[in-house]
């Protein structure tokens, strides 16, 4: 029997939430419809003012949670290192944005944050006494493109083993067990002019087992040369967009994982494009979760939809339908 | 990837103050998914009948109350300009647009933390002024 617990990011419905065909409580009534327990939150998106939102916000939301009786899994936290134009925030001025946020994800109810990929290990240290007061572990995202075999990935896991805390993991998200390129993202740069035979490349990489980056020995994050008769089929900009955006997807073997399940505090469950048979389209969801349930893994996989990014010009995007079917997809093979 | 989030259908008007026409405005949803201080915009583009708009007569708001130049609004870092929200932009032109049918094209991007370039958004609408 899988311990894996079911939960819906609110990253799905970003787009239904920006034209405002669904309210914050409207979503909440689609997780009771859609019988989805848990919520993962990116309180930048949906929380006025975040990390420093009104006292009403905040009641506003947790009255939201109350009401609909559902569980918080996770707040995904950005550092705005960039906020100024001519230079990066110090390591001390993200450090102070850090607590700032592990005292937001507290106030509005998690115990877990997921740092996005690419956050400075170096606040880890400091900033674990506050975790620890507020009762906030903090998680970098493993995402394709910067997965674990990335530099500032792997500094990142260094340090988390040398701290050895349960307030410091990682988020995995499924984005790296891609054994196909989304066809989605493929139709959608069509429309701009991508040459077919740079995109059968591409799916012949997938299709052999491997990815972009392992093909391309980039794994580590420097940038090796194309092979020439890959080189050859970029033609315009839109082919090296592609080309660079098909980095961002892995295949990654399970076994990889293995290694830091010790450390694994949540997953995402990306989906591109759900299928008229409930697959995802790109990943191996029966398998993966077939590898999580041998390894013990209880906590939970939250669905986080981003074919909205693929959606044509003025077509509407259609997350609600790709929530509902990823969570049905994740009952039966969970079982529950 | 946020094309469609930029220019919003039908905001493009004449704005009028003290019975003169100062300029035009338009309105936008952020380049991205989620929601950062005004600082992180990158760049604002306009463009009228494919002429360019000097970036010295582009005004930007959050609330239509306070205005900045594009410059000012690189160190405008407390004000978080919300996702789902407009971003006000302005142009001061006095006359503003004239009568008639005109192609208005709208370019903007942001540059969050981790991402190696900004991710911007464009759009081309057909605007018409009575």
């Amino acid at each position: 029997m899988s311990q894996i617990k079911r939960a819906v990011s609110l990253y799905s419905l970003q787009d239904e939430y920006a034209t405002k065909r669904l309210s914050l409580e409207d979503i909440f009534k689609k997780t009771v419809e859609f019988d989805i327990e848990g919520i993962e939150l990116i309180s930048d998106q949906m929380i006025r003012g975040a990390p420093y939102p009104s006292e009403e916000t905040v009641r506003m939301w947790r009255n939201l949670v109350e009401k609909y009786n559902r569980r918080l899994v996770c707040n995904d936290i950005f550092i705005n290192s960039t906020l100024y134009r001519n230079r990066k925030l110090t390591i001390k001025e993200q450090i102070e944005m850090l607590k700032a946020e592990i005292i937001n994800a507290h106030n509005l109810g998690f115990s877990l944050i997921r740092l996005v990929s690419n956050t400075d290990e170096r606040l880890m240290e400091p900033a674990l006494a506050t975790a620890e007061k507020y009762n906030v572990a903090m998680a970098l995202e493993i995402h394709a493109g910067m997965s674990f075999h990335s530099a500032g990935t792997g500094k990142f896991l260094l340090e988390m083993i040398r701290l050895n805390s349960p307030y410091i993991g990682i988020v995995v998200d499924m984005g790296i067990f891609c054994e196909r390129h989304p066809r989605v993202a493929r139709n959608y740069f069509r429309q701009f002019g991508l040459n077919p035979e740079l995109a059968d490349y591409i799916d012949a990489i997938f299709a052999g087992g491997s990815d972009p980056l392992r093909y391309f020995g980039r794994l580590n994050g420097e940038q090796a040369p194309y092979p020439e008769d890959f080189r050859a089929l970029i033609k315009n900009p839109v082919d090296r967009e592609y080309a660079i955006f098909s980095e961002g997807y892995e295949n990654t073997p399970f076994e990889e994982l293995e290694q830091y399940m010790p450390y694994l505090k949540h997953i995402h469950g990306k989906c591109y494009e759900m299928t008229e048979e409930y697959e995802e389209y790109s990943i191996p969801y029966k398998e993966a979760i077939q590898y999580l349930d041998s390894k013990g893994y209880d906590g939970y996989i939250a669905t986080e939809y981003e074919g909205n990014r693929f959606v044509l010009l003025d077509e509407c995007v259609d997350g609600l339908e790709n929530v509902r079917r990823h969570q049905e997809m994740l009952k039966k093979y969970i079982g529950r | 990837m946020f094309d469609n989030y930029v220019f919003t259908k039908d905001s493009c008007k004449n704005v009028e103050a003290d019975g003169k026409i100062i300029g035009f405005e338009i309105q936008t949803l952020i380049t991205y998914y989620r929601g950062i201080p005004l600082s992180m915009v990158y760049s604002v583009e306009v463009g009228v009948d494919s002429i360019p708009v000097p970036r010295d007569m582009i005004r930007i708001s959050l609330d239509r109350k306070e205005w900045f130049t594009l410059s000012e609004a690189e160190t405008v870092s407390t004000y978080k300009w919300e996702y789902g929200e407009p971003l006000y932009i302005r142009i001061l032109a006095e006359g503003g647009l004239r009568k008639g049918e005109h192609d208005v094209r709208l370019s903007i991007s942001v540059w969050p933390a981790y991402y190696p370039m900004p991710a911007g958004g464009q759009r081309t609408r057909r605007v018409a002024i009575e």
